[in-house]
């Protein structure tokens, strides 16, 4: 009991790195309709930028601010110069650009950072020693390092949704997601939402980077990817549409993907389920979630009369 | 009798189909104009030229000013409000979130004691204020459309088909509507309408269209003393 306890515990971390980034693309997904590939390698190379301003002498929180407000507007200007033009063409070349962009980001991260396809080693935001954690009767441990990123992904969730919900800003965000042209109506610049929310998922990739270099303690120009595949797996697990969504879909993925890597070898399949195939098996629950609900657990499927 | 919006030779159209073919009319002060032509004359095109939704050509003034090169989001500003075809609500937004994103151009307290005014004003809006948009019937949105667009506090209204899918007599509940929100407030309204008896009742000037241009216009008596039109809108 206590060591399922541990595994689920396990899974919190890592689960709320696959929220941040799912939120990260449903806040794109909401205004636009399309599925953003970079969103990972964006985030790659401003977790590379944030390493860079750390070992220039920086604090590892202010190097982490820096990289996510850089990245904010990074963000808005990617969406601007590349993702807008290509949107007046046609949505199969919006999906084209964003993959170049995925390609492009990642091979300049390995150009800028030579020598470091090993990795670079990655300290933590939060007090990571070996004896870092809280005790729960003899055999569960949490730690510090564990706590604070699922308490940082809490957080900015919070703030996402206090935004959404109880500004103007916010507002004019979900006329956007809904009615682009009645937003355009009624006074909102759609375009400049657009760029926002290009800044928005941009900075909480950026956050999401510093997170999973934590938990891994260092970063590879590989990091992302694996990380990007579970979490576009978990934004359309929680429904596209929904912030709620992808926090519960990337906090459901990293337990079942914790869960399934520790899953006994004497019990019944163990010698198919385990670590090895902990991201099929994950996968195969989201199709037979999608299979039931084919918008996903918190997505909207559109209440309207005519 | 001033004049409030001014349109000459409007050419506009979706890609290469050219659907306005230079098109003038006119929308006085504290006047209802009314537009009447079949399916596929242009009268939404007319509409979303004017709102700025769509690229135009020719000129549009507001008020004196030239409007013709603004975004939609700075005309809503200038007091332009549009309600679109098909109503265009926030579907997944509340009722109450639909009304406030009509006030987005303003800012203070006002806003408030205009939600109360709308609220006064259609009262099924405020039963189902914290329902999503998408879940009202028809009628009910049409209203929660024009609320919407009201709330942003125009001298102008473009109402698009209002009449569109709804039953007969929610049709004439939203026109009585329309004419006291002019008659009332002075609120110039310029509608596009297949309904055209039902219109004329509340217009001051008619402006016929037949494939992207102007074929008749006068005072509501006048076109309605026309033969030809009256035969072939009105129907008698």
């Amino acid at each position: 009991m206590g060591q399922l306890l541990q595994y689920l515990i396990n899974g919190l971390a890592i689960g709320a790195v696959y929220s941040l980034v799912a939120l990260g693309l449903v806040v794109i997904y909401r205004g636009t309709g399309h599925l953003n590939f970079a969103q990972g390698e964006m985030a790659l190379f401003a977790t590379f930028g944030a390493w860079w301003i750390y070992d220039h002498g920086a604090t590892m929180w202010f190097a982490v601010l820096t990289a996510a407000s850089f990245s904010f507007i990074v963000g808005g200007v990617i969406e601007f110069t590349l993702m807008r033009p290509a949107g007046k063409k046609s949505p199969l070349t919006v999906v084209i650009v964003s993959i170049a962009l995925f390609q492009g980001l990642n091979s300049l991260t390995t150009l800028l950072f030579k020598g470091s396809a090993d990795g670079l080693p990655f300290p933590s935001l939060f007090p990571n020693k070996p004896g870092d954690f809280f005790r729960f009767g003899d055999e569960t441990v949490w730690k510090y390092q564990d706590i604070g990123v699922l308490a940082t992904v809490l957080i900015l969730t919070a703030l996402l949704f206090l935004l959404f919900k109880k500004t103007k800003v916010g507002l004019a965000m979900r006329m956007v997601a809904n009615n682009s042209d009645s937003a355009k109506l009624v006074g909102v610049s759609t375009t400049k939402i657009l760029m926002l929310s290009w800044g928005i998922s941009s900075a909480l990739g950026a956050v999401a980077g510093a997170m999973i270099g934590g938990i891994n303690t260092n970063i590879t120009t590989a990091t992302m990817f694996e990380v990007f595949l579970l979490s576009s797996a978990a934004a359309t697990l929680g429904g596209l549409d929904s912030p709620i969504g992808a926090l519960v879909g990337g906090l459901s993925l990293g337990i079942i993907k914790s869960l399934v890597s520790n899953y006994p070898e004497d019990w019944p399949g163990g010698s198919y389920i385990g670590a090895p195939t902990a991201i099929a098996v994950a996968f195969v629950i989201i199709l037979v979630v999608l299979l039931v609900k084919p918008s996903g657990l918190f997505g909207s499927t559109r209440v309207e009369r005519v | 009798m001033s004049v409030l919006l001014e349109v000459n030779g409007l050419v506009a159209g979706y890609g290469a189909v050219q659907v306005l073919q230079g098109l003038d009319l006119h929308v006085n002060d504290g006047e209802v104009a009314v537009m009447l032509g079949a399916n596929g004359a242009g009268k939404t095109t007319t509409m979303r030229a004017i709102s700025g939704m769509i690229q135009r050509k020719g000129t549009v003034r507001f008020q004196g000013a030239s409007i013709s090169g603004t975004s939609p989001n700075e005309i809503v500003r200038l007091g332009i409000a549009q309600v679109p075809q098909g109503r265009g609500t926030f579907t997944d937004l509340s009722v109450e979130d639909n009304l406030r994103a009509g006030a987005y151009i303003r800012k203070g307290a006002s806003v408030e004691d205009d939600l109360a005014e709308w609220y006064d004003v259609f009262p099924r809006l405020q039963e189902r204020r914290a329902q999503k948009a998408g879940s009202l019937s028809g009628g009910e949105q049409q209203m929660l459309a024009i609320a919407r667009a009201l709330m942003s506090k125009p001298k102008l209204l473009l109402c698009d088909e209002p009449s569109l899918g709804l039953a007969p007599i929610i049709t004439q509940e939203l026109f009585a509507i329309l004419g006291r929100l002019n008659t009332e407030r002075g609120l110039a309204i310029l509608v596009v309408e297949q309904n055209a008896n039902l219109a004329m009742k509340i217009a001051h000037s008619v402006f016929v269209l037949e494939t992207g241009t102007i074929v008749a216009a006068g005072s509501a008596e006048e076109i309605a003393n026309d033969d030809v039109v009256r035969k072939a809108y009105l129907g008698y």
